[in-house]
């Protein structure tokens, strides 16, 4: 078959769903190096790539993270900041000790030692990604809630090239089965899912949201979400700060 | 519709460090990939499989087989989203075929898993202004040909599966896909090379 004959198979064979005979004589000419097909097959899977990114959107469980990490051997020791993690390692050793020292089953303490030092890793890292925003170079900062007594407050910072970190206070713990969901608004578009997240029982809560800013967003705001997060807002925002202008 | 790729905006053009540092075995550039794409190829597998559990088993399955496959990408030229989003599609539509008890085209499979292939594609492919356009040109078919672009893209059905699934004859439903295709490739045409 002829380039021309093929050239309407090109995307079902770049997604895998072409069929005899035409499949086999696309492989035949890629493997002989055939230009022609080897451009359409290119232009195939770019127009692939773009069909993909077409899905409704929706968010995976905040666990998934953690669990992808940890298949992928996310150990302390592969860290670059060793010697934070060293310490962290040894402060959760001495306060797993120091606590949970009485305790008879050494196979217990040794699980919940584990245990300790992956959540202090995480948390190691969530500060890490805090501190790498407000020390971002573009950052700016804004607050929200101020001069009122009960409703939540607090600051965002926006870095640009490094993303949203929202810190408040006066946050209850959102009702069961909800959780507080984070988004970026850019000014006369839809609102971005910029993650979910819950507060501590004291009421406070921080929130990192990484990656690059669209220069357009106008407003930070927060709503209460079910746990799995929502593609766009179903409730009216908790609280939202303008961030116009902010971004260089 | 378009919120995942805007989710990805401006993330390629970070990319090439963060691929050397994927090369180099820093979990923490794992991390960051997953935070960058994680949502985007959760929304294409969810759309695929259409069950959250098992939606998550996969994105583990593509972020994993892309950490074990990356010192095969040249990031000089190009960007992950592609790549990750081909994986990702390739376990989701495997996953589909099994449970259905179909077979798979392993050939094109691992042509997809191979992550030379998208080394040469633009590093901004995913950017928003490629995403209105794609939208536009989606929106711009009609029911019979975006249906049979969905279940080819979204579900792995061939064009015989396709006519059996849609109750039609094959020849209707080859002239849907080849007018399908041809309308979007004429519409993307301009986005991809642009």
């Amino acid at each position: 078959m002829t380039c021309e004959e093929l050239r309407d198979q090109y995307e079902l064979y770049a997604i895998g769903v072409a069929e005899e005979p035409e499949r086999s004589e696309i492989r035949q000419h890629l493997n002989r190096g055939c230009e022609v097909c080897m451009t359409g097959m290119k232009r195939a899977r770019e127009v692939g790539a773009i069909l993909g990114g077409t899905a409704a959107p929706a968010a995976p469980s905040p666990k998934l993270r953690r669990r992808i990490l940890a298949s992928a051997g996310f150990e302390p020791k592969h860290f670059g900041w060793s010697p934070f993690l060293g310490l962290a390692l040894a402060l959760s050793l001495f306060a797993v000790v120091y606590f949970y020292g009485r305790e008879r089953d050494t196979n217990g303490e040794v699980a919940r030692l584990r245990g300790q030092v992956r959540e202090q890793t995480i948390d190691l890292t969530r500060m890490n990604e805090a501190f790498a925003i407000l020390t971002g170079a573009d950052t700016t900062v804004t607050s929200f809630g101020q001069g009122q007594p009960a409703p939540p407050k607090g600051k965002i910072f926006v870095s640009r090239s490094q993303g949203v970190l929202l810190i408040a206070s006066n946050l209850p713990p959102a009702p069961s089965g909800k959780a507080y969901e984070m988004w970026v608004i850019p000014k006369g578009g839809k609102p971005v899912p910029a993650g979910i997240f819950q507060s501590e029982s004291n009421g406070t809560a921080m929130h990192i949201q990484r990656g690059p800013v669209d220069a357009n967003a106008d407003l930070v705001a927060v709503t209460v979400e079910d746990q799995a997060g929502a593609a766009q807002p179903t409730s009216q925002p908790l609280f939202a700060a303008s961030v116009r202008g902010l971004l260089p | 519709m378009l919120l995942p790729i805007l989710l990805a905006l401006h993330a390629a053009e970070d990319d090439t460090e963060l691929v050397a540092r994927m090369q180099r075995r820093d979990p923490q550039a794992l991390a960051e990939l997953y935070d960058r794409y994680g949502r985007l190829v959760y929304s294409l597998i969810l759309r695929v499989v259409r069950d959250t559990g098992i939606a998550e088993d996969l994105v583990q399955e593509t972020f994993l087989r892309v950490w074990n496959r990356v010192a095969g990408f040249d990031a000089q030229k190009g960007s992950m989203g592609p790549w990750l989003l081909a994986v990702a599609r390739n376990r989701a539509i495997d996953y589909l075929r099994s449970a259905g008890g179909r077979e798979r085209n392993s050939v094109e499979f691992e042509e997809n898993d191979h992550p030379a292939l998208y080394g040469d594609m633009e590093k901004d492919i995913l950017s928003s202004d490629k995403a209105r356009r794609v939208k536009s040109a989606i929106e711009k078919l009609s029911p019979n040909q975006r249906q049979v672009i969905e279940l080819a893209y979204f579900e792995g059905l061939s064009q015989t599966e396709m006519a059996q699934r849609m109750g039609q004859p094959l020849g209707t439903v080859k002239t849907w896909v080849r007018t399908a295709l041809k309308n979007l490739r004429d519409e993307l045409g301009a986005v991809v090379t642009a």
